[in-house]
């Protein structure tokens, strides 16, 4: 090969090389829009780049390539391209020429007759247009119209190189153009008739000059694979159907985020309720720790008004004890005092006007003690009763405590009772307990006042 | 048409689009091709990362969302403005 044929062939190559990757991006845009992912297609494509860039690798190394080169192969820059057969030389959009080569099952000669409609036989021959597009045209994106762009530009690139190429021999199709393939057939849902029936131009003047000749009986092809759209109308179509395809996935994903949404709602609503009752359960709890250390103060409270109650009565009776024996002393000085034998040696019938005078002063002293004594019972008593007053309140207090007590018990029960369970159980023992070790107390405190009251009797007896 | 009038784009503001078109071409093809040649190398070594994939692709959908939008201010006349509330959704309807 000359040296500026391989230059050129490189560039060709390079640039397929870049079309191919870009097609091959555009599939994985479509895989990810659609979120239809597909490994085997995506494999397919990535051989093709990989092809190109082995054969372009060659060239640069200086090997020229052996067999039809890839650029050769027709490759759709949709990015729906399947691997390259001869099936590709065929557009279906109607722009059938001589130059075509007629596919290898012969079912399409110019023995065919048209289809009967008019239109078919003078519209839509390779020297016409194809018919316009309708006038209201789908609001294309960028990206659309930019691959309608690209197609066309294509299709141009191709034609004008199958211009430069010599025609193949119409009769014999090139072997290399249908390896193994199905027999090529047009699309069956083709909007342009012309489709069905491709065929050389000759085709339409030999059936108006000879409208009775009939077709020879075919065989009716095969159902063909659908066809990789190559005319950019075809195109234009799949890029709106895909839309569709899109707005309605897009449309479908917007449903269910709702429908999550929704649970995901109702799943909020359930956590909040459900961390409101444990709310509620831990207050509950607190409330009921709060009484029960309420419960063990107000018992402690008892306990040390029983014990201070104790300690003063204790203490009254000492002091009571004391005073009484004090009285007793001085009574027995005083007997012994009166009783004295040798006291004076003075006249008998004649007082000893010292000794007088001294159990003068004692009787006075023995009078002042008396009246200090009395006061001090008189106090005593009024101790006393201060002491059995505040017993009767300390008794009071213990009702209180004991009625608070039940109470608290029976709302513990209360409590208690939708729990069940052992632990509760023994806590209303203990407490029975407790109310039981109270009542023995206060029992304790009753005889305590009754013995106190009877000391003060006899103290005040006296 | 008809939502806002043409009047309100001045010359250099078109420029600036139509630059700004081009260099969002540029990117798109550099970056769909990017996304091939990620996409064959993962096909060489037998898996598909199908996150990184969906990353640049998501690259490419957020240029051609862009690059929508610059063209429909081309299209309607609009003022850089005008397009800056578009792409804010401040018509109500948002970008495409």
């Amino acid at each position: 090969m000359r040296k500026g044929a391989l230059k050129k062939k490189q560039r060709q190559l390079e640039d397929l090389l870049l079309d191919r990757r870009e097609a091959l991006g555009e599939l994985v845009l479509g895989m990810y829009v659609q979120n239809a992912w597909d490994d085997d297609l995506l494999a397919r494509g990535a051989a093709e780049v990989a092809e190109v860039e082995n054969e372009l690798s060659e060239l640069i190394a200086g090997n020229e390539p052996e067999g039809p080169s890839t650029t050769e192969k027709d490759f759709p820059v949709t990015g729906e391209y399947r691997l390259p057969t001869g099936e590709h030389a065929y557009p279906t959009t109607g722009e059938y020429t001589a130059e075509h080569a007629v596919p290898a099952t012969g079912e399409y000669t110019a023995e065919h007759s048209l289809p009967g409609s008019a239109e078919h036989t003078a519209e839509y021959t390779a020297e016409h247009e194809l018919p316009d597009a309708p006038d209201e045209e789908p609001k294309l994106s960028r990206a659309e119209k930019k691959a309608a762009k690209k197609a066309e530009k294509e299709r141009k690139r191709k034609e004008k190189e199958e211009a430069e190429v010599p025609p193949a021999e119409p009769a014999t199709p090139p072997a290399a153009s249908a390896p193994a393939a199905p027999a090529p057939a047009p699309k069956p849902a083709a909007p342009a008739p012309a489709a069905k029936t491709p065929e050389a131009p000759a085709a339409p003047a030999e059936t108006a000059k000879d409208p009775a000749k009939k077709p020879i009986a075919v065989p009716p092809p095969p159902a063909p694979p659908a066809p990789e759209p190559t005319d950019p109308l075809d195109i234009l179509e799949k890029q709106i159907t895909d839309s569709e395809a899109r707005a309605k996935t897009a449309m479908e994903a917007a449903k269910a985020s709702t429908n999550a949404d929704a649970k995901t709602e109702l799943t909020a609503i359930t956590r909040e309720v459900e961390s409101s009752r444990s709310l509620l359960d831990q207050s509950l709890e607190k409330a009921a720790a709060a009484i029960a250390a309420a419960e063990e103060k107000a018992s402690r409270a008892e306990a040390k008004l029983v014990r201070e109650t104790a300690a003063g009565r204790e203490a009254a009776a000492e002091w009571v004890r004391g005073q009484a024996a004090e009285i007793e002393a001085d009574a027995a000085l005083a007997a012994e005092m009166t009783g004295e034998p040798g006291a004076a040696p003075t006249a008998p019938g004649e007082p000893d006007p010292v000794l007088s005078a001294r159990v003068a002063s004692l009787e006075a002293e023995l009078a002042a003690e008396k009246a200090s004594k009395e006061e001090a019972l008189t106090m005593a008593a009024a101790r006393l009763k201060e002491i059995e007053q505040a017993a009767k309140l300390a008794e009071a207090r213990v009702e209180a405590a004991e009625a608070a007590a039940t109470e608290a018990q029976n709302q513990a029960k209360e409590t208690a009772a939708p729990a069940g369970g052992s632990g509760s159980a023994t806590e209303a023992e203990a407490r029975e307990a407790a109310v039981n070790w109270l009542r023995g107390q206060i029992s304790a405190l009753r005889q305590e006042i009754a013995k106190g009251d009877e000391s003060g009797k006899e103290t005040g007896g006296n | 048409m008809g939502l806002f009038s043409r009047g309100g784009q001045t010359g250099r503001e078109r420029r600036a689009m139509q630059d700004h078109l081009r260099e969002l071409d540029e990117m798109r093809r550099r970056n769909l091709g990017e996304l091939g040649q990620m996409t064959v190398e993962m096909a060489s070594a037998g898996s598909f990362d199908r996150r990184r994939l969906s990353e640049q692709a998501a690259e490419v959908a957020k240029i051609d969302r862009e690059a929508d939008l610059i063209a429909r201010g081309l299209e309607e006349g609009l003022t850089l403005q005008e397009l800056e509330d578009l792409a804010r959704g401040a018509d109500g309807a948002g970008p495409a």
